[in-house]
């Protein structure tokens, strides 16, 4: 069964930490630097969205090269098989595949004053989907459950607020429990006054 | 586990967090777990905002400006440079013709040696910081600090009414308190123009006009009294001025007060008959209001209804850097100085040929001192300017002469955070290149001026300096015991005294009648008001992941992957009108100038105003906003190729080559004195 991450609207506080502690140890590991995680402000809310690794993934489906899979518990994408074409991030219901340029050889981090150079140095392009950078390709991310730490993702540690828990068969199991328990205490009064009222 | 503890630099909360090194280089960063107030987390700023440290922009040399840029010099021609300047500006001109500008990120040694080289070596008073003493509340109650601990907030108060503060962008972690007070059942009220995340998290979320904080909190205090809630016995036993501000409230009932500040009448007595009523009721406000009346009203509103003095009852004033609290309260004079000059309009001051030297010690006022083309203008009538700080920043390209300055990983000293905690921080690495402390810096002038009596042999000695200069509130506090625990808040006279978390204690107030001393206050509409031509409110303030002017967390690669460029807040409606899509750039014009940034369409922001940043050189908000914090604006949709002149005209302005030009300099320099 499907694991995932999720956030509490009412603890999140929209503080970007889970962000960049994301592309901290994605960076670490050799992958693309982008958080595999973005946080959306509406009128009523703000927290991260990411990946809920669907157990019947759309993603999986569309998947030309099969760089998708589903395999521990998680959806995961082969950053070096992936060719970039988007199929996936149309395909997600949630918007949570992202594509996400690598970084050429030898890091090329943005540094203070970065956007000035990088709207310098680029040629205007005839339409946007035609815009490349020398030495990147795109490829598609997403959350991957920090699969390569021991410690369980990264966002959960880092989190101010505790907004961040991890969704797995003993939570719900366990949220499931809870609410049958709540539900057949109800039930037994409602039948108790029924049985003797009647 | 190994790693050095020490406190983060960023804004006022205080956490504390344990530095890795590797190598000489910072490694990592990560939280002290029994940390009374970060409670073993950190936001974003504290976890990423390192890398800066060892950035190879670091000024590693005095540099002077000479006709082709800034070349590197030694720091004893430097200081005699100085030493020489200052010297002749003080004999031409007087002293009153130097000031000093210091800020909150530097330790209590540092603007220690600063205000007293200042005043000591140049015989004045002009001082001048980012943080002044919250005056409105050290008239009513004798103290201009914070009156409570963070703590408190999550553990206590049963009511938080935050005016005037972002605190979850701001002070995230001071935010986690706030919803730990929710969890508990607290109830939250939140004033503020922006949907911000705390505004989203209220109970009741008061949509406030900005620039109308006075008569919100005037018709709260009318509505008490009309109600009968205030507490009649306490207000006789420990206030003094109830009846005038009593008197001067008739004009500010619900009804008028709703139609001044847009909040509907009901929402108003609402949020008084809850502040009035609540068992702890704290009050949280920070630079959105630092206006000295509106700081009287929060007194008048915390005296009359006694929600002070008490665990989780007071005003939580927050500052905005690590030792805001600090340096206001060292420039305050420690025991036998006078109290510094009531801070002038600098720029004002300048332009009016008064101050002909500036000493700038840490903060970037070019970015960060509203109506910024003004303030640049001034620094251009100055017959002498240095500039101490770890970069080249936008400030600093202005100065005659630019000193190398130690940061807050590479040094040891104080800092006191915005409760009054004051802590320990520990140097983690070493200085790059010839870079000095500021202490060491004003020690080395002022003796370089023949003042022999500054000659301190490190923080230590001048902690202990401080302790004697000022007993009551320091002596207590020894380095000794500062290594054993998370730091003590002053008031903390003994060494065996527990520090004092909450002021005021019982009514008894710093005054020098014991009693807290209200006045009536009123809304002064000191804004400049929108018209036809500039039909929109511009508001000022931070974002989440960059700190001030940005030259610490720019220079971190996470903090500037997350925040790359400035954007500037505009409702969905209004982006309709003006067929702007979110991430199209604007230009917001004002009478003072203009900034061309990308739109975030978003409900964050009413109809008619916009919100924008000060973080990103390129896009500064201050160019265009005015000093009052709302400024009359008006916005058009502009293109790439606009938005692409603006900033090769910026880059032209702040000239960024300045900075490689003079690295360069520094390392062949470096190279050859090898």
């Amino acid at each position: 069964m499907n694991r995932f991450v999720i956030a509490d609207p009412d603890q999140c506080t929209g503080c970007y930490t889970c962000v960049a502690g994301c592309v901290n140890v994605h960076q670490e590991v050799g992958l693309v630097a982008h958080p595999r995680l973005t946080v959306i402000h509406t009128a009523k809310v703000t927290m991260p969205v990411q990946c809920r690794n669907c157990d019947d993934a759309p993603c999986e489906k569309v998947c030309p090269v099969a760089a998708i899979t589903f395999k521990d518990h998680a959806v995961q994408i082969n950053e070096s098989l992936c060719i970039g074409c988007k199929m996936c991030s149309l395909a997600c219901p949630f918007g949570a595949i992202t594509p996400a340029a690598t970084l050429p050889e030898g890091g090329g981090q943005p540094v203070y004053g970065g956007l000035a150079e990088v709207i310098d140095a680029a040629v205007d392009p005839l339409h946007p989907i035609l815009s490349w950078t020398a030495g990147q390709k795109t490829v598609a991310v997403k959350c991957d459950m920090c699969h390569f730490r021991p410690e369980g993702p990264e966002c959960i540690r880092v989190c101010p607020t505790d907004a961040l828990r991890l969704i797995d068969d003993a939570a719900i199991n366990q949220s499931a429990a809870q609410k049958r328990a709540k539900y057949s205490g109800m039930l037994a009064s409602v039948y108790d006054k029924s049985v003797r009222s009647g | 586990m190994s790693g050095v503890m020490t406190v983060c630099p960023y804004c006022a909360t205080g956490c504390g967090m344990r530095v890795s090194v590797r190598g000489g280089r910072i490694s990592e960063v990560s939280p002290d777990p029994a940390h009374p107030v970060s409670e073993g987390k950190l936001c974003l700023k504290g976890l990423y905002g390192f890398r800066h440290v060892a950035d190879p922009g670091r000024l590693t040399m005095p540099l002077m400006k000479s006709a082709d840029g800034f070349v590197p010099v030694s720091w004893a021609t430097a200081l005699d440079m100085i030493a020489a300047k200052l010297n002749a500006v003080k004999r031409d001109s007087g002293a009153g013709a130097f000031a000093l500008t210091t800020s909150g990120h530097t330790t209590n040694e540092d603007n220690h040696l600063a205000q007293q080289f200042a005043r000591l070596v140049m015989g004045t008073n002009a001082i001048h910081h980012g943080a002044p003493p919250a005056l409105g509340l050290k008239t009513a109650f004798g103290s201009g600090a914070m009156t409570n601990a963070i703590p408190e907030l999550g553990d206590v108060s049963d009511l938080i009414l935050i005016i005037g503060s972002n605190t979850a962008e701001c002070h995230p972690l001071i935010a986690k308190h706030v919803l730990e007070a929710k969890a508990r059942g607290a109830k939250l009220i939140v004033a503020d123009p922006r949907m911000t995340d705390m505004a989203n998290k209220a109970d009741l979320w008061l949509r406030i006009t900005p620039g109308t904080d006075i008569a919100l909190l005037n018709a709260m205090q009318h509505l008490i009294i009309k109600d009968g809630l205030h507490k009649l016995a306490f207000i006789g036993d420990h206030a003094t001025g109830f009846e005038a501000v009593a008197a001067a409230l008739d004009a500010y009932s619900p009804e008028s007060a709703s139609r001044i500040t847009g909040i509907p009448a009901a929402d108003i007595i609402a949020a008084g008959r809850a502040f009035a009523k609540a068992r702890a009721a704290a009050l949280l406000c920070a630079t959105g209001i630092a206006h000295d009346g509106t700081l009287a009203s929060l007194a008048n509103l915390a005296v009359m209804t006694g929600q002070i003095g008490r665990p989780g009852a007071g005003i939580f004033a927050l500052r905005g850097s690590a030792n805001s609290q600090g340096a206001a309260d060292v420039e305050a004079g420690s025991g036998s100085f006078e109290p510094p000059t009531v801070p002038v309009n600098l720029p004002e001051a300048i332009l009016a040929g008064q101050i002909r030297a500036l000493f700038i010690a840490g903060g970037n006022p070019v970015m960060s001192h509203p109506d910024t083309k003004r303030f640049q203008q001034s620094l251009g009538k100055l017959d002498f300017l240095v500039v101490a700080d770890l970069f080249l920043t936008e400030t600093a390209r202005h100065a005659d002469i630019v000193l190398p300055a130690a940061g807050w990983a590479e040094k040891d000293g104080t800092v006191t955070n915005t409760e009054r905690r004051v802590q320990r921080v520990r140097a983690t690495v070493a200085p790059p290149g010839e870079a000095r402390a500021d202490w060491w810096i004003f020690q080395s002038l002022a003796q370089a001026m023949g003042c022999k009596a500054m000659a301190y042999a490190g923080p230590q000695e001048i902690w202990e300096d401080m302790r004697r200069g000022a007993p009551a509130e320091y002596a207590g506090i020894s380095y000794a015991r500062l290594d054993q625990t998370h730091g003590l808040c002053w008031p903390c006279p003994t060494e065996d005294h527990p520090g004092t978390p909450i002021l005021h204690v019982g009514g008894h107030f710093a005054t020098p009648s014991g009693k807290a001393a209200l006045r009536p206050v009123q809304l002064v509409d000191d804004a400049e008001a929108r018209n036809d031509s500039y039909p929109f409110t511009l508001i000022t303030g931070r974002r989440v992941y960059h700190f001030g002017t940005g030259t610490m967390t720019r220079r971190a690669p996470l903090l500037a992957q997350i925040g790359p460029e400035a954007l500037i807040e505009l409702n969905f409606g209004d982006a309709v009108a003006l067929a702007v899509r979110d991430g199209d750039f604007i230009k917001v014009s004002t009478m003072r100038g203009e900034v061309i940034a990308k739109a975030w369409v978003t409900e964050r922001v009413p109809r008619g105003q916009l919100f924008g940043s000060f973080h990103f050189w390129e896009a500064n908000i201050n160019e265009a906003a005015g000093a009052s914090k709302s400024t009359p604006a008006q916005v058009a949709k502009s293109s790439f190729a606009e938005a692409r002149t603006a900033l090769a005209q910026k880059r032209a302005d702040y000239r960024p080559d300045l900075e490689r030009a003079a690295v360069a300099r520094m390392q062949a320099s470096g190279r050859a004195a090898q």
